[in-house]
């Protein structure tokens, strides 16, 4: 690597984050302004130190209700504040700091905050139950044109048939991936933010109700209210912050067709992202010390777990069964935060990212990974992927 | 089972020709004139040589499932549950994938491989959308693992890293 990774240059300064539940009764606006401005000071900052603004989904685009939230133009006018650079994302949201990272690295801005905010719980419960994907809109629009109108009205029916598909190369069982929610549900136990936190058995898993074969309700994310903001700073300003983290490495790469039913092999989705991140670091799987892998459903972390390199094609069935090398203690502790399967759908992996900010910092309560110096972040599922590496700072 | 409750398709002048054969029960992908390659769905580009120059033309012939899922959550009121959502594939039109439910079996007899004929049924907002036949009983495909079975221990690459 002759030249500086621009990547080097940024480093994540601030995580803040909302009241976070199944329903809080409070707008997804006053959560928004909730998480930002706590992001902002966590990063030892002031509002008038932030100069970018960022937020996903950009144009106030939702498929479901509660989905997306707010408007970035009111938020830097209800802030009074002057940015150089701003960003609304749904395309190339494959970390929730690519773009900012970008912006501070080459000097467009100092300080960005980036935003999501949900209100899918309190729309679900207003809904009367879980809603169909695209209810939002009359008619079925782009690519949904060719998944809602055959009944795939939901993220979960387009993800099934990929995970049916896995099972029948690889001979996975039920029994091996019920492993990844239950012990996450374990991480969640510790987490006072998290959405679901009573204990979740095996047993548990197997009984729950069937979604859409092979995926069950516990396979499934929990619909959340809550906000999470995320303040990424040029490097150059370290000295001016609280606790920066370093990003040692980054990639996003859509290679398969990107398309929910066309996908080639969804299985691998995220091997072209994994290897061109390891591809600009020295570390290895090996020297991972804690991995915040995206969950929206269970069988996402499988497919992170083996693009990752933390198992072969194949093996992470019997790389989660039995949950030790997954749990706090064991050899890669997994989405120690409960993940989007207990915490919450924070979605977008900004949960995930919070996470490891504070588990790279030391800040994570009682589920603090001991001597955690080395965190594995992807985000999202489906074509679009995301992976990066995150360090403790070292100054 | 009844399939007319969801969301209609919004039609467009790429897919206009699809949606209005599937009317008449047939399958229309584009087809290269330079190439011969099939294409779907419908851009009004070949995705193999990137010629303008593309036609809808009708295919025909066994499909085959490339996997599914079986629903069993009622999304929307009154959707009728469960049914089996196939992705299926056709031996004779490679790069050719349609997503659609599937009929002639109970849903939970659908396995990965069966062969289906094509077909459609009437769905959301009066239009007609894919809807396969199953052809060959449940049990008479084979659920082999495509892939070799993987030999190593859980971990081992991991371990051999540390």
């Amino acid at each position: 690597m002759g030249t500086e990774l621009l990547e080097r240059r940024a480093v994540i300064s601030g995580v803040g984050q909302s009241e976070i539940g199944r329903q809080i009764d409070r707008s997804g606006f006053q959560l928004t302004l909730d998480a930002v401005l706590a992001a902002i000071a966590d990063a030892g900052l002031t509002v008038d130190d932030i100069d970018g603004l960022a937020m996903f989904p950009g144009g106030g685009k939702a498929n479901l209700p509660g989905y997306a939230n707010g408007n970035l133009y009111e938020i830097q006018d209800a802030l009074r504040m002057t940015t150089r650079w701003r960003q609304g994302i749904v395309e190339g949201m494959c970390l929730p700091f690519y773009g900012p990272a970008m912006a501070v690295a080459t000097g467009e801005a100092r300080h960005v905050v980036i935003w999501r905010t949900v209100k899918e719980g309190s729309a679900a419960r207003n809904a009367g139950g879980r809603p169909a994907y695209g209810s939002t809109n009359p008619v079925a629009e782009g690519p949904l044109a060719w998944l809602l109108p055959v009944g795939a009205l939901s993220p979960v029916l387009q993800i099934a048939p990929y995970a049916a598909r896995y099972q029948h190369e690889y001979g996975v069982t039920r029994e091996q991936l019920g492993w990844i929610p239950v012990t996450q549900r374990a991480h969640a136990a510790l987490n006072p933010d998290a959405v679901y936190r009573t204990p979740l058995s095996l047993d548990d898993y197997l009984a729950a109700r069937m979604i859409s074969t092979p995926i069950c309700l516990y396979d499934c994310d929990v619909p959340a209210d809550g906000a999470t903001a995320i303040v990424i700073s040029a490097a150059d300003t370290a000295a001016g912050l609280r606790a920066p983290v370093s990003i040692e490495a980054m990639a996003g790469v859509v290679d398969g067709r990107p398309s929910w039913e066309q996908w080639e092999d969804m299985g691998r989705v995220g091997y072209a992202t994994a290897a061109a991140m390891w591809n600009r670091t020295q570390l290895r799987p090996a020297d991972v010390d804690v991995a915040q892998l995206y969950d929206g459903f269970t069988i996402e972390v499988v497919w992170w777990l083996e693009a990752m390199g933390f198992c072969e094609p194949g093996e992470a069935g019997a790389f989660v069964e039995g949950g030790q090398r997954i749990a706090l203690d064991g050899e890669l502790p997994l989405n120690t935060w409960g993940g989007q399967l207990s915490g919450g759908r924070l979605h977008a992996a900004f949960g995930h990212v919070a996470e490891a900010v504070r588990q790279l910092r030391g800040e994570a309560g009682a589920r603090q990974v001991a001597g955690a110096q080395v965190a594995a972040v992807t985000s999202v599922g489906g074509y679009e992927a995301g992976a990066a590496l995150l360090t403790a700072w070292s100054g | 089972m009844d399939a007319t409750v969801g969301i209609p398709p919004a039609v467009t002048a790429e897919t206009e020709a699809f949606w209005t054969a599937a009317g008449q029960g047939r399958l229309l992908v584009e087809r290269c004139s330079a190439c011969a390659a099939r294409s779907f769905p419908p851009y009004g580009i070949c995705r193999v040589c990137r010629s303008r120059d593309v036609a809808p033309v009708e295919i025909t012939g066994e499909g085959r499932i490339y996997s599914l899922t079986v629903n069993h959550q009622r999304w929307m009121p009154g959707l009728e549950v469960p049914y089996a959502l196939v992705l299926v594939e056709f031996p004779d039109h490679p790069g050719v994938r349609v997503f659609g439910r599937l009929r002639g079996c109970p849903p939970q007899e659908a396995v990965i491989g069966m062969t289906v004929d094509i077909g459609f049924e009437p769905g959301p907002g009066g239009q007609a959308i894919p809807s396969f036949v199953a052809r060959v009983p449940a049990g008479t495909v084979d659920p082999r693992p495509r892939r070799a079975p993987v030999s190593q221990p859980a971990g081992a690459r991991r371990q051999e890293r540390g």
